[in-house]
């Protein structure tokens, strides 16, 4: 399966919450490979908390390999190369987990014949060796959306299953962007039928995650005035139907992270060390991650219309 | 005291890309035939005994490069590379790129013509030690731009091939692909064929290195090419094993992650099979160690065990609920 990781605006949480999601498939059991394709910035591996990619690599990532300029991209084994204490032991029963990062000095860069190519033989050979496939992509209507749109609209991957996440914070602007990125006139379905793409087809493998989503009954918030959390209430009553209006409601949502004070400090993976013995993450905080990496792979959850 | 300098000699080198077919049955003598037909105008050839194994015809790029070396300067040289296409029993594509480097050294490059009329061949332009290619050919880092790459000339074939309309890119399991690197210096005067290294690198990049009487650059390909076969075939098996959590309580899902492996890999071993008498030595050196037959009727043993324990119905109803 190959999994899109999308967002409207830079900095929603696109990076944190879709490598969460693929470490928590790893450990599902999933061979699981995440691929960095924000060629603005190449940030994925600083998650995965491995040395000297935390920006990209020097040579041999994504964007060269597209490019043509070699034919393997490097690869990196995050249960052999991470540094961080969690991670680098394979928990028993989980499958592998392989990033594969972006060039240091990477860059965006046009996209020809030769790119897309490449980039469907990437996806292919991936697809046929791993679970689950993700890949980052740079925020907006990116070349890396272009790419990868244009990428599965190619016969060779048509038989290929190819789901979206949409990454939003919880806010009036954010919730009308994310509809934007998604239906909007320049947004990825127009740009998917544009390319040969079956509107329905294409509409439904897309799903939104909200990310950062403060929780007005969340005991972070119990000790503010009561005119303040009730404020809090009714911002997050209004968020939800306008989410609704904009076909963003409970059909096509597939996850709900909340805000997670760890999360705002450093971006990382949340393990269960974090959750169960030091206690500095909160348990609702992995609890919707695991519900967001079992929802990926949940036939109902992508029914839903 | 350094050996003596043994003069030129002939370096085989080349590089196995091996790759499940994306397809979710097995192609048929007729389908791997139009898939391997990459040549209007030559023969794809055909063998069904001891099992079905369809070759492409050789196609040839031209390269003007640099001999990788580990010690001294990278010598430039001319030539072209050969790159065939290699499907076994419908199931397991392999992509095997090779080059002959001739002894001795040319002072200039030639017409394109010249190069075409000794097809497979590399001609240096400057002096170099065969020993120092080898080592540099085989050293496990990512060979560096502008030098000779059978391995990405490989690459590029296989992904042409396993895009190909006529698979369904739908593969019965999960699998990796495989390199295999290899070199061949000529051995001793009578001497047989002898392998002198298998390693395994960090990034899964396999090198060998083999001493052999003919210097045939076809027969030693397809020397290699069984061993990138076989050597994939043990590393597949391995990881699905492992991934179907064999002895794990789940009955249900330990056969389901079995079955494709009982239904499309297990006959296909076969080592040697193929390889001619003059380069069989290598084979028997390899079985003696590290044994791969050994290790693979083991794991073939715990498949069919597992499988036949977990599908045979119990006889007596002990399976009383407490
Ligand atoms: N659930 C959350 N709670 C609090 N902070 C979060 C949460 N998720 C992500 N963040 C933080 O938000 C910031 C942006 O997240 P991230 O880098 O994942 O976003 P992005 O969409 O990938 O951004 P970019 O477009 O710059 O790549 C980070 O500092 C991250 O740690
Ligand atoms: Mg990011």
């Amino acid at each position: 399966m190959l999994v899109f990781a999308a967002s409207d605006k830079g900095g929603t949480g696109r990076s944190v919450t879709s490598s969460n999601v693929a470490y928590r498939r790893a450990l599902a059991g999933d061979d699981v490979c995440y691929l960095d394709f924000d060629f603005g910035s190449p940030t994925a591996a600083a998650v995965f908390d491995v040395p000297g990619a935390s920006r990209g690599v020097a040579a041999g990532g994504l964007h060269s390999h597209l490019q043509g300029r070699h034919t393997e991209p490097h690869r990196i084994d995050v249960w052999a190369e991470s540094e961080h204490e969690e991670l680098r032991y394979r928990p028993t029963g989980s499958g592998r987990l392989v990033l594969v990062p972006g060039d240091r000095d990477g860059g965006e860069f046009a996209i020809g014949k030769d790119t897309v190519r490449r980039c469907v033989n990437l996806f292919l050979q991936l697809e046929s060796e791993f679970d689950v496939v993700v890949v980052d992509l740079s925020a907006g209507r990116s070349y890396a959306v272009d790419m990868v749109l244009e990428a599965t609209a190619q016969p060779e991957l048509a038989r290929v299953l190819s789901r979206w996440l949409v990454f939003h914070r919880w806010t009036h602007q954010h919730v009308i962007a994310a509809h934007g990125l998604v239906f909007g006139e320049r947004g990825i379905v127009a740009g998917g039928v544009e390319r040969g793409h079956d509107k329905g087809a294409l509409r439904d493998s897309i799903r939104f995650v909200r990310a950062a989503v403060p929780d007005p009954e969340s005991p972070l918030w119990a000790h503010v005035p009561l005119a303040q959390s009730e404020w809090m209430r009714k911002c997050d009553r209004d968020l939800t139907e306008l989410a609704a209006e904009l076909d963003l409601g409970y059909a096509r949502l597939l996850g709900k992270i909340p805000l997670e004070p760890v999360l705002q400090w450093r971006e990382q993976l949340i393990t269960d060390e974090d959750v169960l013995a030091s206690k500095v993450a909160g348990m609702p905080t992995r609890q919707a991650l695991e519900e967001l990496a079992a929802a990926l792979v949940d036939e109902e959850a992508w029914e839903r219309q | 005291m350094t050996p003596p300098d043994p003069g030129p000699q002939t370096v085989l080198c080349g590089e196995v890309r091996t790759s499940v077919l994306r397809t979710s049955e097995a192609l048929t003598a007729r389908t791997a035939t139009q898939l391997l037909n990459l040549r209007p105008d030559e023969h794809v050839l055909l063998s069904e005994r001891p099992n079905l194994r369809v070759v492409s015809p050789h196609q040839l790029t031209g390269v003007d490069c640099r001999l990788p070396a580990l010690t001294g300067g990278r010598p430039r040289a001319v030539g072209t590379v050969a790159v065939r296409a290699v499907l076994t029993e419908g199931r397991v594509l392999q992509t095997s790129a090779f080059a002959r480097l001739v002894p001795g050294v040319g002072s200039h490059r030639k017409p394109w013509g010249h190069y075409l009329l000794r097809p497979g061949d590399i001609e240096p332009l400057a002096r170099h030690q065969a020993r120092d290619v080898v080592e540099g050919f085989l050293a496990s880092a990512p060979l560096p731009g502008g030098v000779l790459n059978p391995g990405s000339i490989a690459e590029r074939l296989l992904d042409e091939v396993l895009r190909h309309q006529l698979l369904d890119q739908r593969a019965p399991f999960k699998s990796g692909r495989t390199r295999l690197r290899w070199t061949a210096l000529p051995a001793a005067e009578g001497a047989q064929a002898s392998i002198e290294r298998f390693t395994v690198a960090a990034d899964g990049l396999r090198t060998v290195a083999l001493r052999t009487p003919s210097a045939d650059p076809s027969a030693v390909a397809a020397l290699c090419e069984d061993l990138a076969l076989h050597d994939w075939l043990l590393t597949t098996l391995l990881a699905l094993v492992e991934r179907s959590r064999l002895g794990s309580g789940d009955g249900e899902a330990v056969l389901a992650a079995l079955r494709p492996l009982v239904d499309h890999l297990l006959h296909l071993w076969m080592p040697g099979a193929r390889v001619p008498d003059a380069l069989a030595g290598v084979w028997e050196t390899l079985e003696r160690r590290p044994g791969f037959s050994r290790q693979w009727q083991s794991l073939v043993q715990r498949i069919r065990d597992q499988v036949a324990l977990r599908t045979v119905p119990l006889s007596r109803p002990v399976m009383a609920r407490s």
